[in-house]
């Protein structure tokens, strides 16, 4: 496993990582390769794949760790943004083809759902976050946590719950607005 | 909660939490991401957002990554990979151009390997006649750059109109005949890219930018060509094929 790094010395490392200490960029990996292993996958489905994006992302890492703020950003957030984005972008531009799999967005619906055992381990933020997912109704803190884990568009959403695009765009916008209302509080 | 209609800031808010969670039709994306780079206020929406989502992410559980996987990164991004003349890496005093393959090169899952094979061809060919491209100046031009190889070859020269929208094409006879697809991108001033799309290699041609790239395009310092597998669009941000030519942007 990896060896593990506190908020502040990840956001050290990667800082370092942006100046070019490529020693500081491997221990940015060693801490993180898994948990953005598990993005991709999460994404991708597709062990190859994902591994492909993986590389990719750390490629992405390593060109813009200069531009990383730690007074502006969490590292492992900064980082997994890059994963997830990189991931989608793969998604998409591989085309509809294996997005098309019936089989698959079903199953994906179902594993969307928090997990019991992960609710428990949550950060605080986490949990906030989802607590107040569960005060929007559940059709759209659902789709809201499939375009997340999915990486999908409102319109694969819209065809997934059956519902119009545009009345899919209004749930998701209201939802996300109350989202935010709900974390300020 | 009441619905009243959502005020200028939320609205803001709520495309920002579109963008960052990836749910925009490709189109709408890519006016949303120009957005971001363009107004800073709105990159902070963007990344609040993605602050606020990455709790989800605590849910999803690591997986061992590739045994291969550092050796990998390492090769794609260790200094002797992005320049043949082994220049001393440092992040913010290489050569533009070193910068630029640094970038690009092996930005993509390439390796800097192919590319300088994918040049290697080029530049073999036989040059027919000295790169001959005098375009044709319209009124109102104002960006031009002239594309080379890494062996300094013309590729293309490039017009472009930030009044119009308007760019202009000129190839050489440098991407002829491959079977590749050539694909145009402007490079950011922040870093990073965006693509225009597919291009013509072999003849002039001409096409107006839409308004999510016309922006873009009168602020970018730099333009590049990659090659792309025939039938394939890589994403926004990045090449999939090697980087073949770059070229500056200078005003008129």
């Amino acid at each position: 496993m990896s060896a593990s790094l506190t908020r502040d010395e990840l956001a050290e490392a990667l800082g370092r990582a942006g100046a070019g200490d490529r020693v500081a960029f491997r221990r940015v990996y060693e801490a993180t390769s898994a948990k953005l292993m598990g993005v991709c996958l999460r994404i991708l489905h597709d062990r190859q794949l994902a591994e492909d994006v993986l590389q990719d992302t750390y490629v992405t890492v390593w060109r813009k760790a200069d531009s990383f703020d730690a007074s502006r950003a969490s590292p492992i957030t900064w980082l997994v943004t890059i994963a997830r984005n990189r991931a989608i972008d793969r998604l998409r531009s591989g085309g509809a083809l294996r997005r098309a799999a019936p089989v698959e967005a079903a199953l994906d619906l179902a594993d969307d759902a928090p997990p019991a055992d992960v609710l428990v381990e949550q950060a605080d933020e986490a949990r906030r976050l989802t607590g107040c997912l569960s005060e929007l109704d559940a059709r759209t803190a659902r789709a809201i946590r499939t375009a997340f884990f999915e990486g999908v568009t409102y319109e694969v959403l819209a065809e997934r719950e059956k519902a119009p695009l545009g009345t899919m765009k209004s749930w998701i916008r209201r939802g996300l607005l109350r989202l935010r209302t709900c974390l300020e509080q | 909660m009441t619905d009243r209609a959502p005020t200028p800031a939320e609205r803001d808010d709520a495309l920002a939490a579109e963008l960052s969670l990836r749910v925009l039709p490709a189109e709408d994306e890519v006016a949303a991401r120009a957005r971001a780079e363009a107004e800073p206020d709105f990159a902070r929406r963007v990344e609040a957002w993605d602050e606020r989502f990455a709790g989800l992410a605590d849910e999803i559980p690591p997986q061992a990554p590739p045994a291969a996987g550092w050796s990998r990164i390492d090769a794609a991004t260790a200094p002797h990979a992005t320049t043949t003349t082994a220049a001393p890496l440092a992040a913010n005093d290489d050569a533009p151009r070193v910068r630029f393959w640094r970038r690009w090169a092996v930005g993509s899952t390439g390796l800097l390997a192919a590319s300088l094979a994918a040049v290697a061809v080029l530049a073999v060919r036989p040059e027919p006649q000295a790169p001959a491209v005098t375009p044709t100046p319209v009124a109102a031009v104002t960006r031009v750059a002239t594309l080379t190889l890494e062996d300094g070859s013309v590729a293309m020269t490039l017009v472009y109109d930030p009044v119009s929208g308007e760019l202009y094409l000129a190839p050489t006879d440098e991407m002829k005949g491959d079977a590749r697809v050539p694909h145009l991108w402007l490079l950011l001033p922040e870093g990073g890219a965006r693509l225009v799309g597919a291009i013509d290699g072999s003849n002039t041609s001409r096409r107006t930018l839409d308004q999510a790239l016309t922006g873009v395009a009168g602020r970018a310092p730099q333009v590049a060509v990659s090659m792309e597998a025939p039938g394939h669009t890589p994403a926004m941000d990045a090449p999939d094929g090697p980087v073949v030519a770059s070229g500056t942007l200078q005003q008129l």
